[in-house]
């Protein structure tokens, strides 16, 4: 008997004192079993559920693997790090669980990778932590979403190229790691392209009210405002800027933004002419996208988002990389993973072998006017795309 | 104090020496007596009834804390919702001690605990001037405050993504290993002791005329304060002592995750330090092992059969606090009255099913 | 003229957290009870007034039919279940409050789902004002006006009618009013009815500047305890300047040292509670 049944029946726990542990975990034996860390409940819960509908799907619509249908799990991270890593930890002991994807949460990311790295499994995970293929990069841990360096050379630079008049900028920034990562890539590439960074406003990530950062955003007379806060930081930001009328006085660019589902919880009305930058994008035109945006219509009659499509391909490639391998040993997983190249939702996909980065297009969107949508969720335009990652000395991974 | 305030302080102690308990019951409560044998049978069983020993180590954990947090609530009427404070902080500082000194197990574990007492005596003494809800506020705010500076002093704790890489040395004493923890059973065992040895000790200091003193306290500080007991002192102390055990529990907490997470100090994790407490059962020793069991196994059973399973935990406070004032334990305890017959331990100084004793309220 | 305009807009941002607090002072001041679930009664005014401009297009409407149904239901929860535990030490007010902000926020996610929404500004209220080189939000001027005129009818609700009267007095002693033959159990269901309809008026009038989503509530709870703390909890008065305080410091905090504006505000709590012992306009 394993923890989830366990769990899932509910019996009394006197009832398993009858079970020696060593019965347990002899049961235990699966073939390719993918535990997906999802949010479903507590704060990140929009999130976690669509990116259990990612991997459901990616299951589901795979074949056999190693001469099995695969096995899919899911695992609450409750939203809390704690939890997590102690139910990652009890199914690598109880179901020698080795293969696992997804987590919200930077934090969560990068202490699970952890987990995993030492009993020799494989974690894929859409977080947005540099550190995860940085500094706290590790042989177990990989990473779909392109980090702030990308996500900063993808928006600033495309959108500076097509209005260069635009010299004077102001930033607003979430203070904390990942703030600061995505602010120190933009003064950078300020210095670079003679962009004169006018001013910049620190707030803290549970903040809730801009009006006072606005204020000496306006105070500052910027061409460019740049918000570097996402999730609720971010739609906080942009609705109060729009109340304070700067919509119609400068061009606005949330260089890190969810994507659909953070765009439909806002509206047309204050997207309209905004610049986003984004992981993904469901009208993409790309093969694996198409083929992805017709399963999701058909299955859960929405369009796929970035958690959802994130999720989906992390749980496919691993799959994928099992198949390939033709094993379900960790290691051999692990090496068939590193500089594998496949067709993903985003087009050409690649996975870096130095620092287990996925090498992936990042989007330039901006929003679009309620009149000019054809369907509900036709929120934006894709401006531009490219690949931008760290390269040579800037790898900061030294995988041990 | 004099041992004639002492004994009349005993007497006001619920399920004290005051209701004519003889000398079998009192020799049956000692340290070594009482619930002690039941906690360390429940202790050998836990891995063995629970789907994994990772799981009873976490439950082990929150037991402490909970214990901790009803010495406070339970024996001295204070409503502390900075808890969180020490339990952080204690994962942090062990943590530091341990990757920046490259300190072993035991010093890492004493720098928590005395960590601990210092900073709830710090808080402790700040709160402790103000009664009923402003009290909480206090605490409350004091938990804010640790957070935000948590979160400011990210070179140290890791900020937003925590602490990582939290090591768990082996057990050595003078420089000679004694034992390996890096397995779970073995980690698991190592926090059982310290569980069993803390249970212990919380029941000395409650069989203590500190305990009675702090009991007295609770039921009317105006009489005590009359006898001539300096009641802001003992407050401060039960803060530091609660303190101690919360910062060690914290520093069991990172080395068990290998990693201390923000969340740790955060306000949430006070407030589910005090509803732990509060479902167990307060002014029960008992009652924190219960309620810290059932919280950990409750919620993931609930989590893995309904993503809002909230609702119900929302629910469960509810009707405890309709149906079942006195917690897990009082609801044990009014059963084996009606079955039994007799309630056993009942010297923990417990307060009985109806519900526990009120806190000062202004 | 920055520190000019931030203290404007401090003062401004002040009005909306008084009306966030006001309810949840007013239930301390007479039933001595605290509402851990005033943030989810506030997060669910923003849901209300969601679904009612969805359904009639009007946010007047949502207006004036959303808080109403958020003190109905509050007046059910005081009938059924509040009433039983006012009794009760405080620990089990947070427990049963907490459990009903846990149950509130879990169905608003299985109605509204887990992503959060956005409430349009009403039409008329949407541009700015120019004030010297600064603009700022109509709505937001109109928030301050329409707060200033419900902070003057709570006033004279509370100083002027006989209402008033027997909550001021229920606060000093429940059991003398209740000897003078008024019914006691429906003064106090009444009482905390208002104090949860304001959460929801607050949630209403904030959707269109903050948004919806539902985890909000314990957010706008911190902020309400740190105004009611800084005032003196039960205070009315307290309220509103210790909604005007916490607004002062956050906006010029965010000109003279961003990094360090939610410290502030916690450490101005702190620093209230050790200097007045029961906030600035409290009573013992």
């Amino acid at each position: 008997m394993n923890r989830r049944t366990f769990l899932k029946t509910g019996l009394a726990a006197a009832s398993l004192l009858t079970a020696p542990p060593l019965l347990r975990r002899a049961l235990a034996a699966d073939p390719v079993t993918f535990y997906g860390l999802k949010s479903m409940s507590g704060a990140y819960a929009s999130y976690g559920e669509f990116a259990e509908k990612g991997s459901k799907l990616a299951v589901d619509d795979y074949g056999l693997l190693l001469g099995e249908k695969p096995r899919y799990v899911t695992i609450d991270t409750e939203g809390n790090p704690g939890r997590t890593v102690r139910k990652v930890q009890e199914a690598v002991q109880q179901q020698n669980a080795r293969f696992f994807g997804g987590c919200t949460l930077s934090s969560t990311a990068l202490a699970v990778g952890k987990e995993i790295n030492k009993v020799g499994g494989v974690f894929m995970t859409p977080a947005g932590a540099d550190e995860i293929t940085a500094s706290e990069c590790n042989k177990a841990t990989f990473r779909w979403t392109v980090p702030t360096y990308g996500a900063i050379q993808e928006t600033v630079r495309p959108l500076f190229a097509s209005n260069p008049k635009a010299k004077r900028w102001y930033s607003i920034t979430p203070q904390y790691v990942f703030g600061e990562a995505l602010l120190t890539a933009a003064k950078n590439l300020f210095a670079e392209l003679g962009i004169e960074h006018v001013g910049n406003s620190y707030h803290s990530t549970q903040e809730q009210e801009y009006s006072g950062y606005l204020t000496n955003a306006a105070a500052a007379n910027p061409d460019v405002l740049l918000i570097l806060g996402f999730g609720g930081n971010g739609a906080s930001c942009l609705r109060q800027a729009a109340n304070f009328g700067m919509k119609s006085k400068m061009t606005i660019l949330l260089a890190w933004t969810q994507g659909l589902d953070w765009f439909q919880s806002l509206g047309p009305d204050l997207l309209e002419g905004v610049y986003l930058g984004a992981q993904y994008w469901h009208q993409v035109d790309a093969p694996v996208n198409n083929a992805l945006v017709k399963r999701t219509r058909e299955v859960y009659g929405i369009n796929p988002n970035y958690p959802l499509a994130g999720d989906y391909i992390i749980t496919k490639i691993i799959f994928d990389a099992a198949a390939k391998a033709g094993t379900a040993d960790g290691a051999a997983v692990i090496k068939a993973m590193e500089g594998m190249r496949y067709e993903g939702p985003t087009g050409p996909e690649m996975i870096r072998a130095q620092d287990h980065q996925v090498i992936k297009d990042y989007y330039l969107l901006r929003g679009k006017a309620k009149a000019a949508m054809k369907d509900r969720d036709d929120l934006a335009t894709v401006v531009s795309s490219g690949k931008s990652f760290p390269e040579g000395d800037q790898i900061l991974c030294k995988m041990s | 104090m004099d041992a004639n305030g002492q004994a009349r302080a005993a007497r006001h102690a619920p399920g004290g020496s005051g209701q004519g308990r003889d000398l079998f019951a009192s020799l049956r409560s000692g340290p070594f007596g009482g619930p002690t044998p039941a906690v360390a049978v429940l202790l050998v069983l836990m891995p063995f009834a629970l789907p994994s020993s990772t799981m009873a180590t976490e439950i082990l954990i929150f037991a402490t804390a909970t214990l901790a947090c009803n010495l406070l609530l339970g024996y001295g009427g204070l409503l502390s919702f900075g808890q969180a404070i020490f339990f952080g902080s204690g994962a942090y500082l062990s943590s530091l001690t341990m990757m920046r000194l490259g300190a072993g197990l035991l010093p890492a574990l004493l720098v928590a605990v005395v960590a601990g007492a210092v900073s709830a005596a710090l808080v402790g003494a700040l709160s402790v001037r103000r009664t009923g809800i402003y009290f909480v506020m206090m605490t409350l705010a004091f938990n804010q405050t640790a957070y935000f500076i948590a979160y400011t002093l990210s070179d140290w704790t890791g900020g937003d993504n925590g602490l990582l890489d939290v090591p768990r040395p082996p057990l050595a004493l003078f420089g000679v290993t004694l034992a390996d923890l890096s397995s779970a059973t073995a980690y698991y065992v190592f926090t059982a002791v310290i569980f069993l040895l803390i249970f212990i000790a919380v029941r000395r200091v409650i069989a203590s005329p500190f305990g009675s003193t702090l009991i007295a306290v609770r039921e009317n500080e105006a009489r005590a304060l009359a006898l001539g007991y300096d009641t802001r002192n003992f407050k401060i102390a039960a803060f530091a002592v609660s303190g101690a055990m919360t910062s060690l529990s914290g520093a069991l907490y990172a080395m068990l995750l290998n990693f201390a997470p923000l969340e740790n100090i955060q306000l949430s994790m006070s407030e589910n330090i005090v509803i732990m407490t509060v479902i167990g059962g307060t002014g029960s020793l008992l009652g924190s092992l219960l309620g810290a069991g059932a919280w950990v196994i409750v919620s993931d059973m609930l989590a893995e059969i309904w993503p809002r399973w909230l609702i119900l935990t929302g629910g469960a406070l509810i009707l405890i606090v309709l149906f079942l004032r006195g917690g897990l334990w009082g609801g044990v305890e009014s059963l084996m009255r009606r079955f039994g017959g007799g309630v056993p331990y009942a010297a923990d100084g417990a307060s009985d099913a109806a519900g526990p004793p009120a806190q000062p309220v202004e | 003229m920055l520190y000019l305009f931030q203290v404007l807009n401090g003062l401004g941002l002040g009005m909306i957290y008084f009306l966030i607090s006001a309810g949840l002072t007013i239930i301390f001041g007479l039933l001595n009870f605290v509402n851990f679930a005033h943030g989810a009664f506030f997060m669910l005014g923003g849901y209300l007034c969601w679904s009612l401009t969805e359904l009639t297009g009007n946010f007047w409407i949502s207006l004036l039919t959303g808080p109403p149904l958020v003190a109905f239901l509050a007046w059910a929860a005081e009938v059924t279940l509040i009433r039983r535990i006012y009794r009760l030490p405080h620990t089990f007010h947070i427990l049963v409050t907490v459990g009903i902000a846990l149950i509130l926020q879990e169905t608003t996610i299985m109605i509204w789902g887990p992503i959060g929404k956005s409430i349009p500004v009403p039409d008329g209220l949407q541009g700015v004002v120019k004030l010297w080189n600064f603009t700022y939000p109509t709505y937001r001027l109109f928030l301050i006006a329409f707060t200033s005129l419900i902070g003057f009818a709570l006033w004279y609700l509370l100083e002027r009618t006989r209402f008033g009267g027997l909550v001021r007095a229920g606060s000093e002693s429940a059991e003398m009013v209740a000897l003078l033959g008024t019914n006691i159990h429906r003064l106090f269901a009444r009482t905390f009815a208002l104090g949860v309809g304001l959460a929801g008026l607050a949630g209403t009038l904030s959707a269109p500047i903050r948004g919806i989503h539902p985890f909000m509530g314990p957010e706008v709870l911190g902020i309400a305890f740190v105004v009611v703390v800084i005032g003196g909890m039960g205070s009315f008065t307290g309220a509103l300047l210790g909604g005007l305080l916490v607004g002062l410091v956050q906006s010029l905090m965010s000109t003279l040292w961003p990094e360090g504006a939610s410290l502030m505000i916690y450490g101005t709590m702190a620093a209230v509670i050790l200097l007045r012992p029961y906030g600035l306009f409290g009573r013992a």
